[in-house]
C-alpha cells in the first residue's frame, strides 16, 4: 500500500521493536512478564503490574472485544476523507487494551454497535518497515 | 512533625486579564499572564515584588524573570487544565512548611488566537519526540484532539448506566443559564455572540456532531484567557483588604495519562482526590454549598459530579436535571460563571474555576462586571475540581469562607 496517506508510526527498535516486526508478518505480538505471567500493552521495559524487568514476547491470538467506541465526524489529514469512522478501545483476549479504527461496523448507526462484540486484528502495510494493526468485528 | 495544612493558607484575591474571550487584536499569552497577575495584586493591595512564590504550567520561571522577581518557590507543574489547582495545593503545602508566605498562581493562554496565528512567531507545533506511545498507539487512528477521546467515555457511560445524550445535554443548558448572568461570558447573550443566550436540550441535540455522542454544544469553547490568584499564609491573609477564602482541603491524583491506559471509562481520579480533600477539610459532599466542576465537555462534568459524591454512580447528570444546579435552582449551584461550556475555556480551564470560586465565597460574584443580579449564591463552602489530559489527572480543593 505505497499510497498509505494517514499518520505512520515511527517505531523505536527497543521496547516496541518485536511488536512491529511481528506485524510485518501478520503476527500479533505482546509482551508478557515472566515473573507474574501477565501480558501488557503498550509495550514497556518493565511490567506495569509487578515491576519486574523480565519481559518476553509471545504471539497472541489477535482476538479481543469492544470495550467502548466513538464515531469521529471531524478528522484531519488522510483521515478527513474517511469521516464518519468508528474508533474503539479493544479489550485483548490475553488482557489489557489497545486502540484502533474499527472495521466491519456501520458508522452511521452507532446504536447497532455492541460493547463486548468480538473483534479480530488485521494488518495494513503502510511502508516496507511498518504495518499498522486495525480490528474488525467478526461473527 | 508534619501538621495538617487545612486552613494554613487562603486565596486572598483573584482576577482575570483585561481582555478575555475571542480577542482579535492586541494580546499575547504572556500579556494575559502579566495583566492577570497585576490585576490580582492590585485587588489584594500588594506589589508584584512581594510575591515569594510563583506557579504556572511550564511558564513559572519565565514569568518570574519577566516580572523581575526572584521567587523562593517555583512550580511549573503542567498536567493539563487542572494544573492550577495543583499549584494551589503545592503553595498551601509550602506555606504550611514555612517556606513562603505569599504566592501567585497564574494562567495566560491564547487558545483562540493561537489557531489564527499558528504560522506566526517561531513556535511550530508537532515537533515532539516521535518515539512516544501516543504517536505509535493512538495518533495513527484519526483522533483529532480532546473531544475525539472523551466521546469514548460518554459511550461507555450510556451503555453501562443507561444514561442518554439528552441527560448530558441538560448540563449544557443549565450552564448556559449561568452564562446569561455573566456579562463577560462569551455566550452571555446575542450581543456577545450570535449563538449566545439561553439554549434548550433540542439545541444541544441538533448541534453539529463532533465525535458521537459529543455534539458541538457538549463541547467547551476555545478562547483567549488570563487569570491569577494570590495565595497567602493565614497570618498574612488576615492583613489584606480582601476577604480570605480558606483552603480547607486540597489533593490531587492520577489514574492514567493516555486514554489507552484508562481502566474504568466511567470513573476518574476525582474520586481519590475528592476523598482526600474532603478528609483534610473534615467535611463531606453534603456540606458543600457550591460546586465548581471542570466542564471541558458535558460528560466530564457529569462523571466528575459522581466522583465527588454529589450524585450516585451513573447518575451524574441528575445534579443538573430540570435546572436544579442553575440560577435559583433547588439543588447545589454548579459552575456559576457559565463554565468552560459557555463562559470561557482557553485550553486549560482550571484557573477560571479558582477565580469564580473566590468571587462566590468572597461575595464578589455580582459586581456588575463579572456578574449580574441572581449570580451571587449564599455559598460559604465549595468543592472545586479540575481535570487534565484525557480524564487523566485531577485536583480537588475544598474552600470555605469566614462565618
Amino acid at each position: 500500500m505505497a499510497d498509505y496517506n494517514k499518520p505512520i508510526p515511527d517505531p523505536d527498535p527497543y521496547t516496541t521493536g518485536p511488536f512491529w516486526e511481528g506485524g510485518k508478518q501478520g503476527k500479533f505480538m505482546l509482551p508478557r512478564c515472566t515473573d507474574c505471567n501477565r501480558a501488557h500493552f503498550y509495550p514497556r521495559n518493565l511490567c506495569p503490574f509487578c515491576h519486574s524487568s523480565r519481559i518476553e514476547w509471545f504471539e497472541a491470538s489477535g482476538e479481543g472485544f469492544i470495550h467502548t467506541f466513538a464515531v469521529q465526524h471531524r478528522a484531519f489529514g488522510g483521515w478527513a476523507d474517511d469521516v464518519p469512522f468508528v474508533t474503539a478501545y479493544i479489550d485483548l483476549k490475553e488482557g489489557d487494551r489497545i486502540f484502533t479504527v474499527l472495521r466491519g461496523v456501520d458508522a452511521t448507526k452507532p446504536e447497532s454497535i455492541q460493547l463486548g462484540a468480538p473483534v479480530k486484528v488485521e494488518w495494513d502495510k503502510a511502508t516496507d518497515e511498518v504495518s499498522i494493526p486495525f480490528w474488525r468485528v467478526v461473527g | 512533625m508534619p501538621t495538617n495544612p487545612s486552613m494554613a493558607a487562603a486565596i486572598v484575591g483573584a482576577a482575570e486579564s483585561n481582555k478575555i474571550g475571542y480577542i482579535e487584536e492586541g494580546t499575547t499569552a504572556t500579556m494575559l499572564h502579566i495583566e492577570a497577575i497585576k490585576n490580582a495584586c492590585e485587588l489584594v493591595g500588594i506589589k508584584p515584588s512581594e510575591i515569594e512564590g510563583i506557579g504556572a504550567p511550564g511558564q513559572a520561571s519565565f514569568l518570574a524573570e519577566y516580572l523581575g522577581i526572584h521567587p523562593k518557590w517555583i512550580d511549573t507543574t503542567a498536567v493539563g487544565g487542572c494544573s492550577f489547582l495543583m499549584h494551589v495545593h503545592h503553595a498551601m503545602a509550602a506555606i504550611n512548611a514555612g517556606i513562603i508566605d505569599i504566592a501567585v498562581v497564574s494562567h495566560g493562554e491564547s487558545g483562540y488566537s493561537a489557531r489564527k496565528n499558528r504560522n506566526r512567531g517561531t513556535f511550530r507545533a508537532g515537533e515532539g519526540d516521535p518515539w512516544n506511545n501516543r504517536s505509535w498507539f493512538e495518533a495513527p487512528y484519526g483522533v483529532a484532539g480532546p473531544p475525539s477521546y472523551y466521546s469514548h467515555a460518554f459511550t461507555r457511560h450510556m451503555r453501562q448506566y443507561g444514561s442518554t445524550q439528552e441527560d448530558f445535554a441538560q448540563i449544557a443548558v443549565t450552564t448556559r443559564d449561568w452564562a446569561t448572568l455573566n456579562p463577560r461570558a462569551v455566550m452571555h447573550s446575542k450581543e456577545t455572540h450570535p449563538a449566545g443566550g439561553k439554549i434548550t436540550v433540542d439545541d444541544v441535540m441538533n448541534s453539529r456532531m463532533i465525535s458521537w455522542p459529543l455534539k458541538l454544544l457538549d463541547c467547551c469553547l476555545v478562547t483567549d484567557h488570563g487569570g491569577a490568584v494570590v495565595v497567602a499564609s493565614a497570618e498574612r491573609a488576615r492583613s489584606f483588604r480582601t476577604k480570605p477564602v480558606w483552603i480547607a482541603g486540597a489533593a490531587e491524583s492520577q489514574s492514567h495519562s493516555m486514554m489507552l491506559e484508562m481502566d474504568d471509562f466511567t470513573a476518574t481520579s476525582a474520586a481519590a482526590s475528592g476523598a482526600r480533600a474532603y478528609a483534610m477539610a473534615g467535611m463531606g459532599p453534603r456540606e458543600m454549598e457550591l460546586a465548581m466542576i471542570y466542564d471541558s465537555f458535558t460528560v466530564t462534568a457529569g462523571i466528575t459530579a459522581e466522583m465527588l459524591g454529589l450524585t450516585k454512580r451513573g447518575e451524574g447528570p441528575s445534579l443538573w436535571e430540570g435546572g436544579k444546579a442553575g440560577p435559583g435552582g433547588s439543588g447545589i449551584p454548579v459552575n456559576t460563571n457559565g463554565g468552560g461550556l459557555s463562559f470561557s475555556h482557553s485550553g486549560m480551564y482550571g484557573m477560571m474555576l479558582l477565580v469564580e470560586s473566590y468571587r462566590q465565597l468572597a461575595g464578589m460574584a455580582e459586581d456588575g462586571i463579572h456578574g449580574l443580579p441572581g449570580k451571587q449564591t449564599g455559598a460559604k463552602s465549595a468543592v472545586v475540581n479540575g481535570t487534565g489530559g484525557t480524564l487523566s489527572v485531577t485536583g480537588t480543593l475544598v474552600l470555605v469562607s469566614d462565618d
